[in-house]
């Protein structure tokens, strides 16, 4: 045990150190896979007895959902599930549910792996995951497709950066109670924002690996349907013309209007599937190893 | 302040769910704070009885009552935790904003204050999902917790963004605990307030207390209080409360009353309050003004 190891890390009772994938649901998984793979993923592994994919780019791992049973009528893309690093994924569940988060039913099946996780916003999860460094908690569930580079580069050094949650109005201090108590997150002072879209709460990770960034529903939009979700994935990539000049050459279309449009500071994506988008931002942030 | 600040309590009418609603909205009412067993004993089941209440197009005020939920530890601890989770997954399903969580009674709580503070921030955390408040409420003849300084001394040191008090203003008469206090609360703290009265000035002991609350309120004007509660709202208007009003009024008499009836004397009662609070915050007229407002009478 070295001197870092042996220091107490308050701030980070769960010992979080990044995203290990994130999960999507969806009932047109081909489809939704091309919209990937022009993002620059690449489908790497098949769940051994569902239908579930395993797209990954450098250190992304995105898992697309068309379980029928969980992905019920997601129309489009839903972003559904969060899997966090953490120290102990079974401390970290006992401790968040004692907290008051509330636990999810164990989805596993026989021999597959069971992942801890609690209900986040929504109809979403967030689950815990241990099991990152020495052994993958893909080789119990899943099957590597052969002739496939299983570690593909990412484009542009891309890297997850965060994710956009939709809330009710005047909802962002409940939701900052529930990343910060439950979590460990902290609220970042106001102005402090990255990408094209500044506006709401930032939450940073006590890892400072990533963030969640809570909106609240734009003033006199009472009519409009504003339901507590994650809205979109935000990547991360330290040069954003870079990366958009890349990916405009794959197929993808970037948002470009007058008041949004792609510069050094960020992109957004058009919605793909009637709905889902992606969100890129100039990152200080180094891939999770 | 008017009519639209103030609410009913399925509690003290008579008669199924929907006769109710119907009757709190045909006095004039905008809101109703519900009482579980009003709709898990619909005889159609819980569904219908949400629908009903969607229907009548009243506002949730609230639901309630969760109660000896603090303070327990090991099974009994957990088993309360699987109820307050059913009592806020029914809360959601019917719109209702907040669930009313009453101060312990039970002899296997803890009165140690830390345990307290940690089961309402568990409480509320589980409530942050469902986006729904907590109110912790005072009983009068709560084992511990029995007077409004000390549930809100436990809801500012959980500091939670969904957890509240509520100010229930029989308990406090029922105890004759000083509204001094009513100062020190954080307004945007208070979840909500509930209003009644009681017709006699005092109560002996705690079985008193309790046949008082449970059978024998009366709403705001109609007791022996009327001073007090004018005092306390104004109070409470003054910290800059604007939150919900709802008579939380348990009387025999009136669950054997037409609901109309009980309907008239609610919104009489609500005019009472508003009268109270209307006369600390009109300007005083001058002789001179009065005598012009005297002349063109």
């Amino acid at each position: 045990m070295n001197s870092r190891e042996s220091l107490p890390q308050p701030l980070n009772p769960l010992g979080i150190d990044g995203i290990e994938f994130v999960e999507y649901a969806t009932r047109e998984p081909l489809k939704f896979g091309a919209v990937l793979e022009m993002l620059g993923f690449v489908l790497v592994a098949r769940h051994r007895s569902r239908e579930v994919l395993l797209y990954r780019q450098g250190q992304m791992n995105v898992i697309v959902n068309a379980d029928a049973g969980i992905a019920g009528d997601s129309q489009p893309p839903t972003l559904m599930a969060l899997a966090l690093r953490v120290r102990d994924a079974s401390f970290a569940y006992k401790h968040t549910v004692e907290l008051g988060a509330w636990p999810i039913p164990t989805r596993a099946g026989a021999m597959e792996l069971n992942i801890p996780g609690i209900h986040a916003v929504g109809e979403t999860i967030i689950y815990f995951v241990d099991r990152y460094q020495d052994f993958s908690i893909y080789d119990v569930d899943f099957k590597f497709l052969p002739g496939v580079d299983h570690a593909p580069k990412a484009v542009a050094n891309m890297h997850f950066f965060g994710v956009v949650q939709a809330i009710g109005s005047g909802r962002s201090a409940d939701w900052l109670d529930f990343y910060d108590h439950l979590l460990g997150f902290r609220n970042l002072p106001k102005g402090e924002y990255f990408g094209i879209l500044p506006k709401g709460t930032l939450l940073e990770s006590p890892c400072k690996k990533f963030y969640i960034q809570l909106i609240e529903p734009p003033e006199g939009s009472d009519d409009v349907v504003w339901d507590e979700e994650w809205l979109r994935l935000g990547i991360g990539t330290p040069d954003v013309l870079a990366a958009t000049k890349e990916l405009r050459e794959r197929g993808v279309v970037f948002v470009d209007r007058e008041n949004l449009h792609t510069s050094e500071r960020g992109a957004l994506t058009q919605f793909y599937l009637n709905g889902v988008a992606f969100e890129f931002v100039h990152s200080h942030l180094q891939p999770v190893r | 302040m008017n009519l639209d600040h103030f609410g009913m309590d399925t509690i003290t009418l008579a008669g199924p769910l929907e006769a109710k609603l119907r009757a709190i909205r045909a006095a004039g009412f905008t809101q109703v704070m519900l009482m579980a067993r009003d709709l898990v004993g619909h005889p159609a089941g819980f569904a219908a009885a949400v629908a009903e209440v969607k229907a009548s197009g009243l506002r949730v005020t609230g639901f309630q009552v969760m109660r000896d939920f603090e303070g327990l530890s090991g099974p009994l601890h957990d088993y309360k935790v699987d109820i307050v989770k059913s009592m806020l997954q029914m809360a959601k399903a019917v719109s209702a904003p907040m669930l009313l969580v009453c101060s312990s009674t039970s002899s296997m709580a803890t009165g140690e204050r830390a345990a307290l503070v940690r089961d309402l921030q568990a409480l509320a955390m589980l409530a942050v999902p469902l986006g729904i408040k907590v109110g912790y409420e005072a009983l009068s003849w709560g084992r511990f917790v029995n007077e409004y300084p000390q549930s809100w001394e436990i809801v500012a040191e959980a500091d939670r963004a969904n957890l509240g008090i509520v100010v229930d203003s029989f308990h406090i008469l029922a105890n004759r605990t000083s509204f001094e206090h009513i100062d020190e609360i954080d307004s945007a703290k208070i979840a909500l307030v509930q209003l009644s009265d009681f017709m006699w000035r005092d109560i002996e002991n705690a079985e008193h207390r309790i046949e008082t609350a449970r059978h024998l309120r009366v709403f705001p004007g109609e007791g022996v209080h009327s001073h007090e509660l004018a005092d306390l709202v104004r109070r409470l208007d003054r910290i800059g409360y604007r939150g919900d009003y709802s008579f939380e009024v348990f009387n025999d008499d009136y669950q054997q009353m037409p609901l109309d009836l009980v309907g008239r004397r609610a919104r009489d009662s609500a005019k009472w309050v508003t009268d109270q609070v209307l006369r600390r915050s009109l300007p005083v007229r001058g002789p001179g003004v009065a005598a012009h407002a005297a002349q063109s009478r």
